[in-house]
């Protein structure tokens, strides 16, 4: 295998794609999702009336925008404490794109991580419903 | 051969980050099925299916896509949906 060089194309196209995601998280640190109706509402929610495990995720984005860690974390616990395994397989994703690379984290092939990822989904998805 | 060498050695990008982020973003069941192929993919690479594996892991790409997608589409729709009853009823009652 040859030497990982960077791939121009894929380079520009990536900035790009940063550049559309900063402008989509500048509209959700510049509005609240509390107070405009111009966000889209969760469809599970809006048909059901239950919590789905991503509710609230919006006005979580929001806060976390703003540095509040907290009140991002009690509007949904879970896209926070997701946060840093997104952001590293994010960042591996980019890198083997970018640098044609076929790099793999081994967390993400644990069968333990997988089935407790999951298992935490649906509990949360339980519990919050229960206490709501 | 050096391309073969090389599938034999990495499995598939199993692509759990999309799983995880559309579960995280409100796609409920799509996200899930997407996490559950993507666990897939390890099982079948480690039983040596990797042609397995690697459908396993587009499958897993496509439920996270279409979840994505499927989300606003549907929610659009039920306004639109909404939004003809209500007209409706608002022209119907004078």
């Amino acid at each position: 295998m040859q030497a990982s060089s960077l791939h121009p194309i894929r380079f520009y196209k990536t900035v790009l794609l940063f550049a559309l995601l900063a402008g989509i998280l500048l509209v959700y640190y510049s509005f609240d999702p509390s107070e405009h109706a111009f966000f889209l509402p969760c469809p599970f929610h809006y048909l059901t009336g239950f919590l789905c495990p991503g509710c609230g995720s919006q006005r979580a984005i929001h806060q976390l925008l703003h540095g509040h860690i907290g009140l991002a974390y009690n509007l949904n616990p879970l896209l926070v404490l997701s946060l840093p395994f997104l952001a590293y397989g994010i960042y591996n994703k980019v890198y083997n794109y970018l640098f044609n690379t076929q790099r793999r984290i081994s967390l993400f092939y644990s069968n333990i991580f997988i089935y407790g990822y999951t298992g935490c989904i649906l509990f949360f998805w339980i519990f919050r419903n229960i206490r709501a | 051969m050096e391309q073969t060498h090389n599938r034999v050695q990495h499995p598939p990008d199993n692509n759990l980050v999309w799983g995880i982020l559309c579960t995280v973003l409100c796609c409920i069941p799509f996200g899930i099925v997407s996490i559950i192929k993507a666990n897939k993919v390890n099982q079948l690479w480690m039983m040596g299916d990797h042609e397995g594996a690697y459908k396993a892991a587009r499958a897993a790409r496509n439920w996270a896509l279409w979840g994505a997608l499927l989300g606003p589409v549907l929610i659009i729709f039920f306004y639109i949906v909404f939004f003809v009853i209500y007209a409706g009823i608002l022209f119907t009652s004078y």
